[in-house]
């Protein structure tokens, strides 16, 4: 039996529960990206968002009856559990950044900007883009992940508050202190840096 | 709309869903009115447009391929050992199942094979070792009829037979009196013969008889030997 994009994931979950390889694959490549997104803006790191994926698959894999489908999406339950993994992995090692993705002047993430340009704009762009990387993975994590979620991942106020598993009035305060921090550093960094040569 | 309340919901209240039109449009007017809470919205903008950036740089990026490969490994493994796990659970729950079956069906025959055998075990014979027994043709006894009506059951060794009438506990196996000249080792393979006969007839086989009674008909069970011979014989009741 074929699988057609609009099967429902609790279908889908029930099959992969009976040993339906292709349903659980189907499962992975429908979710997976927007969860590793969300784990790698949350940790900053791309080791780190690649086993929390693996790890929330294998959650899922070996125990699909966790998933309740009367309390929400899967979508929203995958959402839930990457978090907490994130969660985790940000308690026991803060603000990691993972060495092999750094540049030479220890910024940069290795990910390719997809917009051609001359090197001199994008390199540009490029350490602006790791300043704005840098100031969201200084914020706090209850902060870092409603900006996450409601300005990257584009979650809507309830969903948001639904995956963290709080009220919309608490996104809401977060996504305001959130953005005041966040307002502050970006400031910070948007003023020139003093000189060496100005200093001697 | 005081500062406060649209440094709140001010920023975004193009996004929050929750907020009412009235409230839009308030958060609306206090930018357009107060200087440092439009100042305050320009720079959000601005920092969104940065986040932005940072987010289309990573829009596109997805686990490695890797994670799936190891997942769809795992994931054959998981369902391999649970399914040789069921497998397993049911093989020894069919096996058990046969076995209580087999045990069942035997206990079932042995029953039929020996009715009362839970009642009763036979009692060792004392004057003779004899091991068979079988129950008093009831229809006969008090009859008068003759020897040729006389019930005859046999019953050799251990082995039962197919046909023969249900043998029963007989606590009566006791009191054969061994014949003068027989031993008891001759009585183990024997037929019992039950007879009716003039007392006086059992001084033919070297029994004493009162002579008053010897008139009397009695029913007399004889152990007749494989030589045809008798080699005991007890009162029957």
């Amino acid at each position: 039996m074929s699988i057609a994009d609009q099967d429902r994931d609790d279908l889908l979950l029930r099959r992969a529960g009976k040993g339906d390889e292709e349903a659980f694959t189907h499962l992975y490549r429908r979710h997976q990206a927007a969860l590793y997104r969300f784990a790698l803006r949350m940790t900053g790191s791309a080791w780190a968002a690649e086993e929390i994926v693996q790890d929330v698959f294998m959650t899922l894999m070996r125990d699909p009856k966790k998933y309740d489908a009367t309390r929400g999406t899967l979508g929203g339950f995958l959402y839930g559990v990457t978090r907490n993994r994130v969660l985790k992995h940000l308690e026991r090692r803060p603000r990691e950044i993972s060495l092999e993705e750094k540049n030479e002047d220890g910024t940069g993430s290795g990910v390719i900007l997809m917009e051609p340009s001359t090197p001199a704009t994008q390199a540009e762009k490029r350490e602006r883009v790791e300043q704005v990387r840098s100031a969201v993975l200084d914020l706090p994590a209850e902060f870092r992940e409603a900006i996450v979620l409601c300005e990257f991942e584009e979650q809507s106020y309830e969903e948001a508050a639904q995956i963290i598993g709080c009220p919309i009035g608490t996104i809401r305060s977060r996504l305001h202190r959130g953005r005041a921090l966040l307002m502050a550093r970006l400031e910070m960094l948007r003023e020139p840096r003093p000189r060496m040569s100005a200093a001697k | 709309m005081k500062c406060e309340e649209f440094e709140a919901i001010g920023l975004d209240a193009g996004r929050d869903a929750s907020l009412t039109a009235a409230q839009r449009a308030a958060s609306s007017e206090h930018a357009a009115r107060c200087s440092r809470c439009a100042a305050l919205r320009d720079s959000w903008e601005a920092a969104r447009a940065e986040l932005s950036v940072l987010a289309e740089d990573t829009a596109t990026v997805e686990a490695p391929a890797r994670v799936e490969m190891r997942l769809r490994q795992q994931f054959r493994t998981e369902h391999r050992t649970f399914n040789a796990r069921r497998t397993a659970v049911i093989a020894a729950w069919a096996l058990a199942a046969a076995a209580v079956l087999v045990g069942a069906v035997t206990w079932v025959k042995w029953h039929e094979g020996h009715p009362g055998a839970t009642a009763t075990h036979l009692p060792a014979p004392q004057s003779a070792s004899i091991s068979h027994a079988i129950e008093p043709d009831r229809n006969t006894a008090g009859s008068e009829k003759p020897v040729q009506n006389a019930t005859v059951a046999r019953h050799r060794g251990a082995a039962r037979h197919a046909g023969s009438e249900a043998l029963v506990a007989d606590n009566g196996l006791s009191g054969f009196t061994l014949l003068p000249g027989v031993f008891p080792a001759d009585t183990e393979y024997g037929e019992i013969l039950r007879v009716r006969m003039q007392r006086g007839a059992l001084e033919s086989f070297g029994l004493p008889v009162n002579e008053e009674r010897a008139g009397e008909w009695i029913q007399v069970d004889l152990l007749v030997g494989d030589d045809g011979l008798p080699q005991a014989v007890r009162l029957s009741r």
